[in-house]
């Protein structure tokens, strides 16, 4: 009789894989991989829901007398947003500010990340990567606080201007502070975003542009620009929507003058009760940053979001 | 509709003080013949900082330290639980909360759409004034514990020669970037119509006087917040006006910072507060709910309740704090509401998101 056994691993292995057998037999193994999604189309179906939810409730109106939502349906909530300047003008802000905010943070987020990715020694790159991450640590409205104490009249900034004899200047509470705040907000994600895509550029494709006599600007332009697109599609659409349906930075860094629409919707769920118009807000946005995103998609592919596909 | 306190009022309310006393405790106080089962606790809805401290104080400590139940303050924003109160309610669920401390506007709010619990057979009712009771509701659906005003707070030290005496101080070139508003322009519409040369007794039929008076102050870029945000802009020295409840104002003064209040001759707005319980409590809970509530209306609990916020109470009687004597914003004769307006909650209600609107239309522009 062989004393011969197994490792132990092994044989755990095999024990998992009968159990494995029993809950899930052969037989289903074609239907793994919805398995496999199954917990992610459950929470994208909750969401669905929650979405029809919301329409059915677009389509009421608020009885003043009552605050009860109408029985009847209309689309009297979708012609008040539509006819109102106000939220035409909010609508505006928001795109205009998620624009700017995308672009500045890929500026600014490509050459860190970029860093990132090929500077030589480990210190340096760990060094990079902690700065990165303490953002997300400290959370959004945390971070928006700080800003309120380093750009306040009182604050570090204009502490250093009134060394040189500058009188305080109103940093805050404008339309660039807010800009400035979602930036800031940002950033960590795209770099995030971007790193992966840099990763995957070989370091000798710079060289062998070097050796053929490109500067290392022309590098950068003509070789490792093209190169990272994908990864900045990427990241760019990711901070588009995430800086399109923002409400704590505009909240806390616009003074109440520079409402995105997500304050706007708040407004109406929280302040005035009206669910109804809150409600067609909310589709509109969806709507909107839909759009905006298929249009991205349109014009320049999925980049690392097609994973892998060409589109 | 438009309500002056009048002196008739604040006497029915004097003459109810006696029996106040015979129903000033919880303990001597039975809505039941036999007391229904404690719960674990209450949970009340709160504003945090010096408003929760100063319930905490005047009446959940007491209320706890008499009866044994632990009261829980919950901090969500009062227009943030509304509609998880309404929720609850639609869906046959037990409400969030038990007891809900709230401006009387957004708790008319709810007792016309129903999930509020009639509150008419308190016994503390009996002896408070005018007040307490909410204008343009059936019985008592809520009970208001105080009035306060949306005072005009200010820095003295640049106001050397007085108080301000005129709303129109806010439109003058040194205050541009330097004065603040709620973000919903609340406590800053009725005395704009009166500063905009129009009349109150034209709201809400018109007023374009206010829209006009406003979208002259939106020329000087006001900051717009929520109450936090005027005792922190103050501190930090971003303004040195500010429309806001005079309990902010006196907070910051607390903390230190060199700040006053006073109400200008176009007067100010004077609203009330109050608490109600949604509907849906199991019966021992709502009980106990209501005992919670008739405490806060007795003279101790109110006394120290309102010391703390610095604001007139709903029972006769009550001594000012040391600080606020004779301030006007701390009325207690009827001659100290001339300059105080106050408009129904009915009629606020009914138009609150239309002049919200128009506020965020004039502002956002």
């Amino acid at each position: 009789m062989s004393s011969f056994r197994y490792p132990l691993r092994w044989r755990l292995m095999d024990a998992l894989e009968r159990a494995a057998d029993l809950l899930w037999p052969e037989r289903l193994s074609r239907f793994t991989g919805w398995l496999m999604i199954a917990p992610a189309l459950l929470l994208v179906g909750l969401l669905v829901l929650g979405l029809a939810e919301m329409a059915d409730g677009s389509l009421r109106t608020l009885d003043r007398a009552t605050f009860l939502p109408s029985e009847e349906l209309s689309l009297a909530n979708y012609e008040t947003a539509l006819g109102s300047a106000t939220y035409w003008r909010v609508f505006g802000r928001s795109i205009l500010g998620a624009t700017l905010a995308t672009a500045l943070t890929l500026a600014l987020a490509f050459p860190y990340a970029y860093a990132l990715v090929r500077v030589p020694g480990a210190v340096t790159r760990k060094a990079l990567l902690v700065v990165l991450f303490l953002p997300f640590f400290i959370g959004q409205v945390v971070r928006a606080y700080g800003w309120l104490i380093i750009l306040g009249n009182g604050g570090m900034v204009n502490e250093a201007l009134g060394l040189v004899g500058i009188a305080p200047q109103r940093l805050l509470f404008n339309f660039p502070a807010v800009v400035f705040g979602l930036v800031q907000y940002l950033l960590p994600f795209a770099v995030l975003m971007l790193a992966p895509a840099l990763t995957a550029i070989p370091a000798e494709t710079e060289t062998a542009a070097r050796s053929l006599g490109a500067s290392w600007v022309r590098t950068i332009w003509h070789v490792v620009l093209p190169m990272a697109r994908p990864g900045l599609i990427g990241a760019g659409l990711v901070t588009m929507t995430l800086a399109l349906t923002d409400f704590a930075t505009p909240a806390m860094l616009g003074g109440g003058s520079q409402d995105f629409i997500a304050n706007a919707i708040y407004d109406q769920f929280f302040r005035t009760a009206d669910q109804g118009l809150g409600s067609a807000l909310a589709l509109m946005l969806v709507a909107a940053g839909s759009a905006i995103v298929a249009l991205v998609l349109g014009l320049f592919g999925a980049g690392t979001l097609a994973m892998g596909a060409r589109r | 509709m438009i309500h002056r306190l009048t002196r008739r009022g604040l006497l029915r309310g004097t003459a109810a003080a006696g029996s106040a006393a015979l129903l000033g405790s919880v303990a001597g106080t039975r809505l039941w013949a036999q007391e229904p089962e404690k719960p674990a606790e209450l949970i009340v809805r709160a504003w945090g900082g010096s408003w929760v401290e100063a319930l905490k104080a005047g009446v959940s400590d007491p209320f706890t330290k008499a009866t044994g139940i632990a009261v829980r303050h919950d901090l969500t924003e009062d227009n943030e639980i509304q509609p998880k109160v309404w929720a609850a309610a639609a869906q046959g669920r037990v409400p969030p909360i038990h007891i809900n401390w709230d401006t009387t506007t957004n708790a008319t709010k709810s007792a016309l759409r129903g999930v509020t619990e009639d509150l008419s057979g308190l016994p503390n009712l009996a002896a408070t004034t005018d007040l307490a009771k909410p204008v343009g509701l059936d019985g008592y659906p809520i009970v208001n514990t105080y009035g306060y005003v949306y005072v005009l707070a200010y820095r003295p030290e640049v106001f050397p020669d007085g108080p301000p005496k005129s709303w129109d101080v806010l439109l003058e070139p040194r205050f541009k970037g330097r004065i603040a508003l709620y973000n919903d322009g609340i406590g800053f519409h009725f005395p704009a119509q009166v500063a905009g040369g129009g009349s109150l007794e034209d709201i809400p039929g018109n007023m374009q006087p206010a829209w006009d008076f406003i979208a002259k102050v939106k020329e000087q870029q006001p900051l717009l917040g929520e109450d936090p945000d005027f005792t922190a802009w103050f501190q930090n020295g971003e303004i040195d006006l500010a429309c806001t409840i005079s309990t902010n104002a006196r907070e910051a003064k607390k903390n230190g910072v060199d700040i006053a209040w006073t109400v200008p001759e176009e007067g100010c707005k004077f609203d009330t507060d109050g608490l109600w319980i949604p509907k849906g409590l199991p019966e021992n809970e709502l009980y106990w709910a209501k005992q919670y509530i008739n405490f806060a209306i007795t003279p101790e609990a109110q006394q120290v309740w309102l010391d703390g916020l610095g604001l007139p109470g709903v029972v006769p009687g009550l001594t000012p704090p040391a600080d606020l004597a004779n301030d006007p914003s701390y009325p207690t004769k009827p001659e100290d509401f001339e300059h105080l307006i106050r408009i129904s909650a009915q009629v606020q209600v009914e138009n609150e998101s239309d002049w919200f609107a128009k506020f965020k239309e004039i502002m956002q522009g």
